[in-house]
């Protein structure tokens, strides 16, 4: 019933939307046909942020991925040491996105900015288009890790033993263990970790709020900022519908995509 | 969309919640306002002044609520519109980026309505809100654009502040420095000027010049854009290249006080009301100055818009009337102009013996007023929907023109375009 008021219902109402001339109070104006889309997609801006959030998904996923796998393989065994890594790896945690998110401004402001002394750099990080997407990379990673790395780590605590001692017994060890054994029985975790990142950085939109506004020059403008933008904003219906209606139909395309995957497993 | 409900069932409950005083208690009058910091804590003793002095007498209490900065309140104030008009607040403080929604909104009321007393309010303020339906909302926190700079940097140089772009761009290189391996260690201005600097080196050109048509889309909602055929950004852009060119120009489009407050910029341009939290940042490391904006060239004469805040009505009520009369009381704009920068609206202070005594003592101050007296009142904010994405469009096109050698004629063409985009969806959307 929930499910039904507030996703389906919406959902439909944006889909018929998007192909209505909807003024700003709500009013029809008249059948658009597919002249929203049309608009959509000429709009340099949109194209952009459609090119953003792409090099945002290329940058974060293998790296977020790459890091939170490693972290949780390196401190998997249950032990008094890992419990002091497991601590500092859980604490992004604790704090809200929008404090973090100031933090990381203040840490990366300008060209006397603290990380620039602590490693003798001189970018001006926000200022310049590369160096911001990667002040996001690094952003998104450091609020994802937290969560993937306790879904990896109890996966791989669940992991049952005598599954890897009867491997250690026929004389699998090292990374050969790890790789064949280990890795594969935690599977379907890692999995969901990697299409929960994916998510994250196909729909990121509040640490650019707070952290880049987008800029500069639009080079970190993601398409649910652009979404924002339009919808909240400007108050363009045309838009807000139109891309609603298109990242809906990208995430069932994806998830009709990886659910084939699984069933030829 | 699933977010946008999610929102207005939050928004709903929420304003369902304080909404109650407003509509069964008409003692109550609630303001939506945008102050935070020094403005918060400055407004909120305007407020409890009120509450404790006329409010108390006449049995009308002002209830405050901080939605975030101007565009959250203006973000929540369309958002509460469409749900149900009587989650509004009575009063909502709102800036230039409001006015084109509130002037096709049917829930504003406008001040002839509740018959508010403009006489004593500044004339380009009251220019700034004119619109096709008469003056949208009563200003309250009025500020313009302003030049800022290292004074003690220009004294030292024997410099003043350049009165032209094509004298800034003379005295660049001297403001500028360069160590030893040729980085640039100070700039001589920093920042990517947008619709709110435009506003100025397009409007002040030839006395008066609109971006698009429709005096800038205060007469009606606007159609054309103007800056391409009347050639005013290619004037714009040729001379700002020619800065650029000199290499002690810093395109960046945040931090910009930072910079400037680290000496590593000489001079920046941004409203007259960051004039306080400035000194304050600087912290006394060295003089700051205050001057007018440039000139594109010397024919634009006519001076800066003004900008800032306003106060909306969506209450037709004499509670709401007297709220915003006491708001621009000679008084309250005092207390308001001292504690925050604002440029105080009410006339009457023009000759008030203690505003002056501020003035003297905070010279700084004074150049934003006499900029105000000495501009062409005509020259007003642009209007226009869409308002985010063309500031990022001005920003990126006068970024390829000094950087990336795009022609000028291409980035006005590409600009013009953008604009025009913007303002044929928005007739379609929005005009019947």
């Amino acid at each position: 019933m929930l499910a039904l008021l507030f996703s389906f219902i919406p959902l439909a109402k944006s889909f018929i939307g998007s192909f209505l001339t909807i003024s700003q109070s709500g009013k029809v104006l008249g059948f658009a046909g597919i002249s929203n889309y049309a608009t959509l997609l000429s709009n340099q801006a949109f194209l952009s942020s459609v090119l953003n959030t792409l090099r945002f998904v290329i940058f974060f996923l293998p790296l977020n991925t790459f890091l939170t796998l490693l972290a949780a393989a390196l401190t998997r065994k249950k032990h008094r040491a890992n419990a002091v890594f497991e601590f500092i790896f859980l604490t992004p945690l604790a704090f809200s996105l929008s404090a973090l998110a100031l933090v990381f401004k203040e840490l990366f402001r300008g060209r006397v900015s603290v990380i620039n002394r602590l490693f003798g750099l001189s970018f001006q990080w926000l200022d310049e288009p590369g160096p911001a997407m990667a002040v996001l990379v690094i952003f998104g990673v450091f609020l994802d890790f937290a969560l993937d790395y306790i879904l990896l780590v109890s996966a791989f605590r669940s992991t049952d033993r005598s599954i890897i001692e009867a491997a250690e017994i026929d004389g699998a060890a090292g990374c050969r263990l790890f790789f064949q054994i280990e890795l594969p029985s935690i599977r379907n975790m890692f999995l969901i970790t990697v299409f929960m990142a994916l998510k994250d950085a196909v729909l990121i939109s509040a640490p650019v709020m707070v952290l880049t506004e987008g800029g500069p020059f639009r080079s970190t403008e993601t398409v649910m900022y652009y979404y924002y933008l339009e919808a909240f904003r400007s108050g363009n219906r045309a838009a807000e519908t139109t891309i609603a209606v298109m990242m809906v139909l990208f995430s069932i395309a994806v998830m009709s995509l990886t659910s084939r995957r699984r069933r030829d497993v | 969309m699933k977010k946008a409900i999610i929102v207005l069932t939050i928004l709903l409950s929420a304003a369902g919640i304080y909404a109650g005083g407003s509509t069964e208690d008409d003692s109550v009058v609630t303001i939506w306002h945008s102050n935070s910091g020094a403005l918060g804590t400055a407004f909120d003793e305007i407020v409890a002044e009120f509450n404790s002095t006329i409010g108390a007498e006449k049995g009308i209490e002002i209830e405050a609520i901080y939605q975030g900065a101007a565009n959250d309140v203006l973000t929540k104030v369309k958002a509460a519109a469409a749900v149900d008009t009587s989650t509004l607040p009575d009063i909502a403080q709102l800036d230039a980026t409001a006015a084109l929604d509130m002037m096709n909104s049917d829930y504003l009321v406008l001040p002839s309505v509740l018959g508010i007393d403009t006489s004593s309010i500044m004339p380009s303020a009251l220019e700034s809100l004119m619109s096709e339906r008469g003056l949208l909302a009563i200003p309250f926190n009025a500020s313009s654009l302003l030049f800022y700079y290292n004074k003690t940097l220009f004294d030292s140089l024997g410099l003043e502040a350049p009165a032209t772009l094509d004298e800034f761009t003379e005295i660049a290189p001297l403001l500028g420095e360069t160590d030893a391996n040729g980085n640039v260690t100070r700039y001589a201005f920093a920042g990517v000027p947008a619709t709110y600097e435009l506003g100025a080196f397009i409007g002040a050109q030839n006395g008066l010049s609109y971006m698009v048509d429709e005096e800038n889309g205060h007469t009606g909602t606007p159609r054309k854009v103007l800056f391409e055929e009347e050639g005013t950004f290619a004037e714009f852009l040729t001379h700002w290249k020619k800065l650029y060119d000199t290499g002690y120009l810093n395109n960046i489009t945040s931090g910009v006080s930072t910079e400037f407050a680290a000496g590593r910029t000489a001079t920046m341009l941004a409203s007259s009301s960051n004039l306080s939290t400035v000194i304050n940042t600087v912290g006394g490391r060295f003089e700051v100055g205050t001057a007018f904006v440039p000139k594109t060239n010397e024919e634009a004469t006519g001076g800066v818009n003004i900008g800032g805040g306003a106060m909306f009505s969506f209450t037709e009520s004499e509670n709401a009337r007297i709220v915003l009369e006491y708001l621009i009381s000679e008084d309250v704009q005092l207390e308001w102009a001292e504690k925050t920068g604002y440029m105080p609206v009410n006339t009457g202070l023009y000759d008030n013996a203690e505003y002056q005594e501020f003035l003297d003592g905070n010279p700084q101050f004074r150049v934003a007023m006499e900029q105000t007296a000495s501009s062409n009142p005509k020259v007003t904010g642009v209007w226009i929907p869409s308002a985010y994405q063309i500031y990022y469009s001005f920003q990126s096109e006068i970024r390829n023109v000094t950087e990336n050698g795009k022609s000028i004629e291409a980035a006005v063409h590409d600009m013009a375009a953008t604009v025009q985009n913007a303002l044929d969806e928005y007739a379609a959307q929005n005009i019947v």
